[in-house]
């Protein structure tokens, strides 16, 4: 059983069984790691702040270099009145990127490695962004479909593209997570069944692939944090500053 | 990677057999959709709270206040530079004036030497000239003086000579003009 690739994607309660109005909300592992996640970030944050010395500890430089790096991204993408926004985006990103790292451990859980984690978080963005296009723009939001600058024959067609793209982003940004963290991690369990089975003598390549590839999933890990921050950014932009 | 992970969930497919697989992929079992929804909510929200109150705050006041220092810093630093450079502008002022103070003051001070040379120079031309004419003057008195006493000292020597071979005085005026009339013979000659 545990040479099944996919196994390490089994979520199980952990405790009692919670039962509200007949949904089950049990504590799972999935939870554990998500509260394991947000405790790390609490942590360094802590420790980050802990002390304020003009010339940084390295820890205290560690979380202004995340601040920084945030902060730049989102005047870069969003501009300048995304700054309410900058909380949720720094949450945002620094959470599943310690979700994502956290799943590198051996033997931990990767709570965004399911699909309904990250289409909570998607549709929650998707929600919040055309509510407040809404709330912005009034019902001009909707130019946002209509691209300014195409012919009048091509309009419709555009149009229909526009909406569906529009409607597909939850989709795309949920998968996208999702789909890289999963496979990213099966990958890894895969080589490590083959290291078991092919044994000491043919074993030694698809180690060296192992570790490779946790290199690469390392690397993963942070860019998809970063590039599910990044799209938050774009959506935001759009209803922000309506540009079509 | 979304091509990669089609490609990875065919490999795991067809390693089904190998791995007595439990079916399908635990992510689709809707049973704990809720529960990890709700979780999620309650944690990320705890966290949002938790950065959005407490650390952003502090991160950013941190930040400000580097910044803060650092730009007073700086102006600090340049309002300095400026007093240097100031500083340094009256100094090279101070020395340009005293250049030429002093090289006023060389030239004049030759100037004035020059005049001083001058005027003692021709004064003593001057004098030099009073003193030779007064030498020339004394050397043609002396000479016509002496010019004088040769015709005396002849005249008398004519006359004793006279006196000697003849006995008696001459004529005194004969005398003096032959003895006037030799002599300016003899200066004739010698021209």
């Amino acid at each position: 059983m545990a040479t099944n690739p996919m196994h390490q994607f089994q979520v199980y309660k952990i405790g009692p069984e919670i039962e509200i109005s007949g949904v089950n909300l049990s504590f799972t592992n999935a939870s554990l790691f998500m509260l394991i996640s947000a405790a790390l970030v609490t942590l360094l944050l802590l420790l980050g702040t802990r002390e304020k010395k003009l010339v940084p500890s390295k820890i205290q430089l560690i979380s202004e270099m995340l601040y920084n790096f945030i902060a730049k991204m989102i005047s870069d993408t969003a501009g300048k009145k995304a700054k309410p926004f900058f909380p949720f985006i720094f949450s945002l990103f620094i959470f599943i990127l310690f979700c994502n790292m956290v799943g590198m451990l051996p033997y931990s859980f990767t709570v965004t490695s399911h699909i309904i984690v990250t289409l909570t978080f998607a549709i929650f963005i998707f929600i919040g962004v055309t509510i407040l296009g809404f709330v912005i723009h009034g019902f001009k939001y909707l130019k946002i479909f209509v691209p300014s600058g195409v012919p009048i024959v091509l309009l419709p067609i555009i149009t229909i593209i526009e909406i569906i793209s529009y409607l597909s982003r939850p989709i795309s940004l949920s998968v996208r997570l999702f789909a890289n963290m999963m496979a990213g991690h099966t990958m890894l369990k895969v080589f490590g069944g083959f290291v078991i089975s092919l044994g000491i003598v043919g074993g030694w390549l698809p180690l060296s692939f192992s570790v490779a590839l946790t290199g690469l999933e390392i690397l993963v890990a942070f860019l998809q944090a970063y590039v599910f921050a990044i799209l938050t950014c774009i959506y935001l932009n759009d209803a922000l500053n309506l540009h079509h | 990677m979304p091509k990669l992970s089609i490609v990875l969930f065919a490999s795991t497919l067809l390693c089904g057999s190998l791995f007595a697989a439990e079916a399908g992929m635990p992510q689709l079992d809707p049973k704990y959709w809720a529960s990890q929804s709700f979780w999620l909510i309650i944690i990320f929200l705890s966290i949002y709270l938790l950065i959005d109150r407490i650390f952003i705050p502090k991160i950013k006041g941190n930040i400000d206040t580097r910044e803060d220092k650092i730009r007073k810093d700086l102006e600090e630093a340049k309002i300095f530079k400026e007093e240097a450079e100031k500083k340094l502008k009256m100094y090279k002022e101070l020395i340009d004036a005293a250049k030429i103070d002093s090289k006023k003051v060389l030239s004049e001070s030759r100037q004035k030497l020059n005049e001083d040379i001058q005027i003692k120079k021709t004064n003593i031309q001057k004098e030099i000239e009073k003193e030779t004419q007064k030498a020339e003057d004394e050397i043609k008195k002396l000479k016509t003086e002496s010019l004088n006493k040769i015709n005396l000292v002849s005249e008398d020597i004519v006359s004793s000579l006279l006196k000697e071979i003849f006995g008696e005085d001459g004529n005194k005026s004969s005398i003096k003009a032959t003895v006037s009339e030799v002599v300016k013979q003899q200066k004739v000659k010698k021209t």
